[in-house]
């Protein structure tokens, strides 16, 4: 399968500050991308890279197989484009904006009217007459998705598509964004995980200006989800969870509270994080045993997407 | 259409449906309309104001050549004033709103949305001073029964050269000065600048600081050559739109 985006060494510093270091990046051609990070990972600066908006300090972008630094309007004639505060002239009104932006394509006359008529109704727009300048933020980014497919593109970039917008827009956006699986590769940048979950096939987690993840969704939770071991005992639980927090294979351990525990920390299951799987199924049993405790249930725990990005990029921040 | 040309129809279009149809064309017409009446009444203003004053100092008659003098003044002071201001934020500003990503990451190139924002201004403007130099005309005729037209049209046409070089000027200072309170100091600082030039006569002679002199003799009806003065200022314009591009070419926004 081609790359709709490769981005070889990508770096990008401002001063002092390193916003993108070396960032290698390859998105299949038809793939729903989910980029992640966490605010300042480099994520905007990576979609101004991809969008020809700034230059890269050293490495290379080739977006639709052709290098962005020099090809111009051959790129940007392909690629939809919503920025994560999207700029509009308030002097004008929704289907203006929508004409304006098909004009700027070349879009002939009639196909640009189905167009502008199409998105509209997908944005919810339909009829609202005042100009740009009265609209909510919500409206705005609704507006932002629409122009940014006026051109039908190849590949559709999305910085932050659904932050704006409420639960209803931000659904309908990401059914949009789903329905485009095949026909579009789309490109989202988000911080929100339950996005990601929902829409995207692939994923990558940018941290501190380096792609610290980058694989298939289910594989990416695959992955993860076979290191992370939950615990359940009768009682005496704060004292096994501080205890296997003492051995060397166990990383993070949180505890969850459950339903009539009485809040007391005695009861609920432990998840403990684990660098050693084996070990911590041989020695975990035997830690129950020696305290006498009885045990409920003791199985590989399945990672949600959250908790491989906290894992991944959460470290020092925790 | 290609999409330079939507761009160009989005610019001319921003100017009727926002302020700046109101400012630049309001100052212009209005000392366009003023500059005549007050050419004319002038020593019956000041007999009235400050009758005492004069002394036996007489006001010599107004004629139709002190109306010219007046729009003239106004064009090279006032309208470049206006122009310095309102011209400040003319890159900068379509940068700072987030419109300049809505065009640039479409099939625009930044060259074409430098020049052609530029050019269309220049256009926009020469309208208004041809509207403002056919209301001075007409009020003319009306206050002195005699316009001839010579004398007015050629030294307005020449402070419409200064003019678009002002424009030019102000296109790369918005370039280059994010800020518009910035660029509008820095380009306060070129008209100093031109101004101090055109006092010294070789450089006037040769170069666009001579544009305000030579239009204010034209408007008095003294013949002048201001042929190196336009050509130079042509050229000039020309070079600073093209650094403007491409500096606009090399930035991150």
């Amino acid at each position: 399968m081609t790359a709709a985006i490769q981005t070889t060494a990508l770096t990008k510093t401002y001063g002092e500050a390193r916003a993108l270091d070396a960032m290698d990046l390859t998105v299949p051609e038809g793939s729903v991308f989910g980029f992640l990070g966490a605010n300042g990972a480099g994520k905007t600066t990576t979609l101004r890279l991809l969008t020809g908006l700034a230059r890269p300090t050293s490495g290379s972008v080739q977006v639709l197989g052709r290098d962005v630094a020099t090809a111009g309007n051959a790129v940007r004639s392909e690629i939809g484009f919503l920025p994560d505060v999207p700029g509009f002239y308030d002097w004008m009104t929704a289907p203006e904006l929508m004409r304006f932006a098909g004009g700027l394509f070349g879009i002939g006359r009639t196909v640009l009217e189905a167009r502008v008529e199409m998105l509209l109704d997908l944005a919810g727009l339909t009829g609202v007459a005042t100009t740009v300048g009265g609209f909510s933020r919500g409206m705005k980014q609704r507006l932002g998705v629409a122009q940014s497919l006026v051109n039908a593109p190849r590949l559709l970039l999305l910085d932050e598509p659904t932050s704006a917008l409420d639960p209803m827009g931000r659904k309908d956006v990401l059914e949009m964004i789903a329905s485009l699986r095949g026909r579009t590769t789309v490109f989202f940048s988000t911080h929100i995980l339950a996005d990601v979950e929902r829409v995207c096939d692939t994923v990558a987690i940018l941290d501190r200006g380096r792609v610290v993840a980058h694989a298939p969704i289910d594989e990416l939770k695959a992955r993860y989800g076979a290191q992370k071991v939950v615990v359940e005992v009768t009682d005496g639980a704060d004292e096994l969870a501080e205890e296997i927090g003492r051995r060397t294979w166990a990383g993070a351990v949180a505890r969850k509270s459950t339903a009539g525990n009485g809040g007391n920390g005695s009861s609920g299951p432990i998840e403990v994080t684990v660098t050693d799987v084996e070990a911590a199924q041989r020695e975990i049993p035997a830690l129950v045993a020696a305290r006498g405790l009885g045990l409920i249930r003791m199985d590989a725990g399945e990672m949600g997407l959250e908790e491989v990005f906290v894992e991944l990029v959460g470290g020092d921040r925790r | 259409m290609s999409g330079n040309v939507v761009f160009a129809r989005k610019e001319a279009l921003e100017i009727l449906r926002t302020w700046r149809i109101w400012v630049l064309p309001g100052i212009l017409l209005f000392f366009a309309a003023t500059g005549p009446v007050l050419a004319r009444y002038t020593p019956e203003i000041v007999s009235a104001f400050a009758p005492d004053q004069l002394g036996g100092f007489q006001i010599p008659t107004p004629t139709y050549l002190d109306a010219y003098a007046q729009w003239v003044k106004n064009l090279s002071q006032i309208a470049l004033f206006a122009l310095i201001i309102i011209y400040a934020g003319l890159v900068s500003g379509e940068s700072k709103s987030g419109t300049a990503v809505l065009v640039l990451t479409k099939p625009v190139s930044r060259s074409a949305f430098v020049v052609v924002k530029s050019a269309v201004h220049t256009l926009f403007y020469a309208v208004v001073l041809v509207l403002g130099t056919l209301l001075t005309w007409g009020l003319t005729a009306v206050a002195f029964h005699t316009a001839p037209g010579s004398p007015l049209w050629s030294s307005a046409l020449v402070s419409l050269v200064l003019g678009e070089l002002f424009i030019a000027v102000m296109t790369l200072l918005s370039v280059l000065i994010g800020s518009s309170a910035g660029a509008a100091g820095a380009g306060l600082g070129a008209y100093a600048l031109l101004s101090i030039a055109g006092m010294w006569k070789p450089l006037a002679r040769y170069s666009p600081a001579g544009l305000g002199n030579d239009a204010t003799a034209l408007a008095a009806g003294t013949p002048t050559d201001v042929l190196w003065p336009v050509v130079t200022a042509f050229a000039l314009m020309v070079a600073l739109v093209a650094i403007a591009a491409a500096l606009y070419r090399r930035k991150d926004l």
